[in-house]
């Protein structure tokens, strides 16, 4: 290379700007193909959304991920995880699974139909001969989208191929065009259970009401329920744990504390980077010989670390447009002195004081889509109304309690959707001025099923807006969980743009490997690593062992290696 | 021993692998703080088989960094201050470095401040701090500058390096530490009690009041004789303390992360209720989550009530080691930790500019009396109006700590009892108030209104978030000279070895102790390294080579 390097300088083979679930799933793929990579996380802890906090002694918050999608990833398999300690909380008592027989309206608990049940397991696969949920969710999340020579078709689409050969009955066209809602009115009965399933698949990204995206809806919905709703023992930072242990073992380099000021390109290309002034690490400048993984936001990857001096106007103004909706979260964690106890209505609740509220109409539903996604101001919703989801800490088991101290009860998250800071008329602080008031609203949006969240029983409120989500963790843009919009412009090949969809960029040599940089977003799940390593290996920069195996529903780009290993 | 995964299936038929309910290691180490951690990154290097087991959700113990000022804000609510650093074996034995791990050691290490505005200053140079006695005392600025010669050789030839050797008898120490013209020194200084000692070296008050706070804020007794070897030990290394960048468990990342590198595992929330044992020797460990592992070698980094009692059993002890457990003293006072977000850093108003970039910084005090006062109220279970103590603004040092702009993080700190009058449900709210009154006296920006969020921290919570600091108990026992150096935490068991077979101990109730020192975790390494048949990898660090060629050949 024509540029000098310092012998202070350290060099390895892919260098990756981002330690959260992707960046360091990624690293431990890369890290397990003998190349050597170093891991740059801005944050003191590595994890990303994977993260607990114990703001007092005795109790540990979810500020972001709460419960385990990931299920079906082929991550489990390739990056041996359960050698590096991983254990599940098992409770699958309580789940949003069709084993729950009623739903929260307004009139307390109501219970849904057969029909309901049935059509729910149908559509998801679980009544197959064997069950085909796993594939389903195999082909909705861990396969890169097509290659750009390749037109995509309701015959190639991966979950597409799936229904039409394990249920051709369900394989029409325009499940292409579906919205979610479409789909439950054609197999299900009960209007309680589709919102419920609905406001669920929002929540989980890809929601109901998005045009042509029925499939990956309820795809959030099956990863989440597949697991019965449950997290990882020690919550999901301890599952990041156990990404991080793998890449760790296989000689990755994980630092914190290291923040990325650019990404430095030369001639086109990316050789490394260079760290902020801040960093914990002397010499500011890493090179890459290989690689430039930037597993940072896609508007912070081309605004600030790549720079608008390498991307032209064109392309930047598509970037800036890519939607920060859909997602963003205003989350609570109650401490009381006692337990929460359901009204007289909600007796019938199996679920303690977690759950989904209110399921009433889709009426409720789209008001709250006005709410969060087109009015652009504070919530105008009636706190009566407005839609919550919820997770008690008796949701984890006995052996592992979110809640220490003695004679204390928790409920942490509890969500609530607000509109993104981004676009909020009043600028993007309007939230945090009045978070006292906003607090209180969430307490009375709750206290609609509960009734004792007051100040006799409450120790602490905490909440995390999406604004102060967004400074924690950076990589939240628009303070939600996937980082931009699921929605059919920004989902497979259309993500974040039809140009950067296979994870590259114009600038050889540097890929992307964010939730708002690719297919499928957010949820932890392991796929973008997973999809992002064929591509790897048709570049030739991986090379991975017998452990590999590709999507089967991958296409290999023109020209490429594929990544379908020869026999 | 091949790992065998846990098989479990999911709703859909599908198989999913998990951690084995039953596996086979060499070692294992119960507690992931930074003895634990040590310990396991040692023995991992040397081939061992190692899992370290942790009942919280993270690795660290005391080095704990978390969003306490929920959210955005993180604080050190724990280990801050890490005086050992210049000597920590594990320093040259591994390349922590490589993962950014970062010392910043200022020059301004700890100031007093006075109500008068007037303030002292100890430095990690040594003539700063004379300066600064100057305008009080040109004796005493004089006398300091002496004491530090030989001080300060006492604590690197003796005291540092011994820190990491496994304790000598107490008789043979004395004769060996007659050899030399320091060692004799340090042996009559520790007749004296730390208030002595500073009231024989000092004329002026304030300084004494200085040096007694720096020697004694960890738990020493300043009335109490036959400890006087840790008064140089922890003045000088008061001195010395280094930040963490990134916070203090970054330290412990690093640690974790060599643990892994070398094939190690770590569990998190992974509780143990039992020590299993067989014919009299361990057999493993049960956790709670009901899952078994395997080995003829348990370390335990807990106090010796958990070790003991709760986990192998009173039933299986010798008679002799259960009373020794039995009169186990935990720490004569506990701390209350008041963590804050304000506007700004804050502004004492005093004499000297420079204060306000001190890492420590003592204020509430403006005699040894009252230094004296205080902590005798607490070991009454006691607190007052006329308490003091330390703070230090976290983010003058660390802007990672800080996650939204407009924020700066500091603490104050005092000496507090576990069993406070009144209890501290009712007392927290108050002791905030009083705290806040007294802070604001010496620094005035640090006014209410300034004040974003606070986080008290109690001897209790200190309790619940690490159950094994029994009673608050920072240091898992009280430093006298019956639970100290051979006697730590009785003469069974302080090389890290006890009478029961395979159990070895790894925590800060074992010799040398507590304070992030890193001692009882290299010390029971090596021990158990030896035992086991292990190669050592590793050397003891050149100042330890020397201590053993003049004092233990």
């Amino acid at each position: 290379m024509e540029f000098m390097r310092k012998s202070t300088e350290e060099i390895y083979d892919i260098v990756i700007i981002g330690g959260g679930p992707n960046g360091v799933a990624l690293a431990a793929y890369l890290a397990k193909c003998g190349l050597s990579v170093c891991v740059l996380e801005e944050r003191s802890e590595a994890g990303g959304a994977c993260e607990q906090t114990e703001p007092i002694a005795g109790v540990r918050i979810n500020p972001h991920a709460a419960v385990m999608y990931a299920a079906a990833a082929p991550g489990w398999e390739q990056l041996e995880l359960w050698k590096y300690g991983f254990r599940m909380s098992w409770e699958p008592a309580w789940a949003f699974t069709p084993l729950i027989k009623t739903v929260m309206t307004t009139e307390g608990a109501v219970p849904f139909s057969d029909k309901d049940g049935l059509g729910w397991a149908k559509i998801t696969g679980m009544l197959g001969s064997p069950t085909f949920t796993k594939e389903l969710l195999r082909a909705t999340f861990w396969c890169p989208p097509h290659p750009p020579e390749v037109e995509v078709t309701a015959e190639n689409i991966p979950f597409m191929q799936v229904y039409k050969e394990r249920a051709p009955e369900i394989w029409t066209e325009e499940l292409l065009q579906m919205t979610m809602f479409d789909l439950m009115d054609e197999y299900l009965e009960t209007e309680p259970f589709k919102v419920m399933q609905a406001f669920a698949s929002w929540y989980s990204g890809a929601a109901a009401h998005y045009q042509g995206m029925a499939i990956p809806a309820m795809g959030g919905n099956i990863a989440v329920t597949l697991y019965g709703a449950s997290a990882p023992r020690g919550g999901m930072h301890d599952y990041f744990h156990a990404i991080l242990r793998c890449a760790l073992a296989h000689g990755a380099v994980v630092r914190t504390c290291c923040p990325v000021e650019e990404i430095i390109i030369r001639n086109g290309q990316a050789v490394g980077v260079h760290l902020r002034d801040n960093a914990a690490w002397g010499e500011k400048t890493i090179w890459a010989d290989k690689a430039v993984v930037s597993a940072v936001d896609v508007r912070q990857t081309f605004n600030k670390l790549i720079g608008p001096q390498h991307v032209d106007r064109g392309l930047l103004q598509k970037v800036n447009d890519i939607s920060l909706k859909g997602g963003s979260i205003y989350v609570s964690h109650f401490l009381t002195r006692e337990p929460l106890r359901l009204s007289p209505k909600f007796k019938d609740w199996p679920h303690m004081t977690g759950g989904i509220y209110p399921c009433d109409s889709r009426e409720i539903y789209y008001d709250h889509v006005a709410d969060v996604d087109g009015h652009k101001g504070d919530p105008t919703m009636p706190a009566q109304r407005v839609f919550w989801m919820a997770v008690p800490d008796g949701r984890f088991p006995s052996t592992d309690p979110q809640c220490t101290i003695p004679n204390h009860y928790l409920v942490s998250p509890f969500y609530v959707f607000v509109p993104p800071p981004e676009y909020h008329v009043d600028g993007p602080d309007a939230i945090n001025k009045y978070k006292e008031k906003w607090n209180a609203y969430m307490r009375e949006a709750f206290s609609q099923v509960v009734e004792n969240l007051n100040s006799d029983s409450l120790v602490y409120h905490w909440a995390n807006t999406p604004l102060e989500s967004e400074f924690r963790n950076t990589g939240l843009i628009g303070g939600g969980y996937s980082g931009a919009r699921l929605c059919k412009d920004h989902m497979w090949t259309n993500r974040p743009l039809p140009e950067l969809s296979r994870y590259c960029t114009p600038i050889d040599r540097l890929y992307l490997g964010n939730q708002s940089t690719g297919h499928p977003g957010g949820l932890c799940l392991m796929a973008i690593p997973y999809n992002l390593m064929h591509i790897l290996i048709e570049d030739g920069i991986a090379e991975p062992g017998n452990w590999w195996y590709p999507s089967p529903w991958y296409i290999p780009e023109r020209g490429k290696i594929s990544a379908i290993p020869r026999k | 021993m091949e790992l065998r995964k846990r098989q479990t299936p999911m709703l859909t038929g599908d198989i999913f692998d998990e951690f084995p309910d039953e596996s086979d290691w060499d070692a294992i180490i119960i507690g992931a703080g930074p003895n634990g951690l040590m310990t396991g990154a040692y023995l991992a290097k040397a081939g061992a088989k190692v899992a370290v087991v942790e009942r919280r959700y993270e690795v660290g113990g005391g080095l704990a960094t978390e969003e306490i000022l929920f959210p955005c804000y993180y604080s050190n609510m724990h280990a801050i201050y890490h005086m050992m650093v210049d000597y920590m074996p594990v320093m040259q034995d591994f390349n922590l470095d490589k993962h950014a791990l970062v010392w910043i050691k200022p020059n301004l290490q700890t100031a007093m401040v006075f109500e008068d505005g007037s303030s002292l200053l100890l430095t990690r140079m040594v003539e700063d701090t004379a300066d600064s006695i100057h305008k009080v005392s040109h004796k005493d600025a004089v006398a300091f500058g002496k004491l530090m010669r030989t001080w300060r050789r006492m604590v690197s030839e003796i005291v540092g390096p011994a820190t990491y050797l496994p304790p000598t008898p107490s008789l043979d120490w004395i004769v060996a530490l007659q050899r030399t013209e320091v060692g004799r020194e340090l042996l009559e200084l520790n007749e004296g009690s730390p208030l002595e000692i500073m009231t024989d070296h000092f004329e002026n008050d304030r300084v004494r009041a200085l040096m007694l706070y720096v020697a004694c804020m960890w738990g020493l007794d300043p009335r109490e004789t036959g400890i006087g070897l840790f008064v140089p030990l922890l003045l000088e290394r008061g001195m010395n303390k280094c930040y963490c960048y990134g916070g203090s468990h970054k330290f412990a990342g690093a640690l974790a992360r060599e643990i892994v590198r070398a094939e190690g595992t770590i569990l998190e929330a992974a509780e143990v209720t039992r020590i299993n044992m067989q014919n009299g020797n361990v057999a493993g460990v049960e956790l709670m989550e009901g899952r078994t592992l395997n080995s003829k070698v348990v370390i335990s980094s807990l106090d010796p009530h958990t070790t003991f009692f709760d986990l192998v059993g009173k039933e299986s002890l010798p008679t002799t080691l259960k009373e020794t457990v039995e009169n186990w003293k935990y720490d004569k006072w506990s701390y209350y930790t008041l963590h804050l977000v304000a506007k700004e850093k804050p502004k004492y108003q005093c004499d000297d500019p420079w204060v306000n970039e001190s890492f420590m910084t003592v204020f509430g005090f403006d005699s040894t009396d009252q230094v004296v006062a205080h902590w005798n109220n607490v070991m009454a279970g006691k607190v007052d109006g006329d308490f003091g103590g330390h703070s230090t603004c976290e983010s003058f040092w660390d802007p990672h700590l800080v996650r939204m702009p407009g924020g700066e993080v500091s603490f104050f700190q005092m000496h507090a009892p576990y069993d406070i009058e009144g209890g501290w449900e009712k007392r927290n709210k108050e002791l905030e108030e009083a705290i806040l009154d007294k802070w604001q006296k010496a620094a005035p920006n640090m006014k209410r209104e300034n004040i974003i969020m606070t986080s008290p921290e109690t001897p209790v919570d200190i309790e619940i978030r690490f159950p094994n600091m029994r009673r608050g108990a920072i240091k898992h026992g009280d430093y006298t000279p019956m639970q100290l150096g051979y006697n730590r935490p009785n003469t069974e068991c302080s090389s890290s070895k006890t009478p029961i077979g395979g159990l070895y101990l790894c925590g800060a109730s074992t010799y040398p102790g507590g304070m992030v020192t890193g001692g009882p975790g290299y010390v029971a390494a090596n021990k158990v390294a030896e035992d086991m048949g292990l190669k050592k990898w590793w050397k003891p660090t050149p100042a330890m080579e020397k201590y053993i060629k003049t004092y233990m050949e």
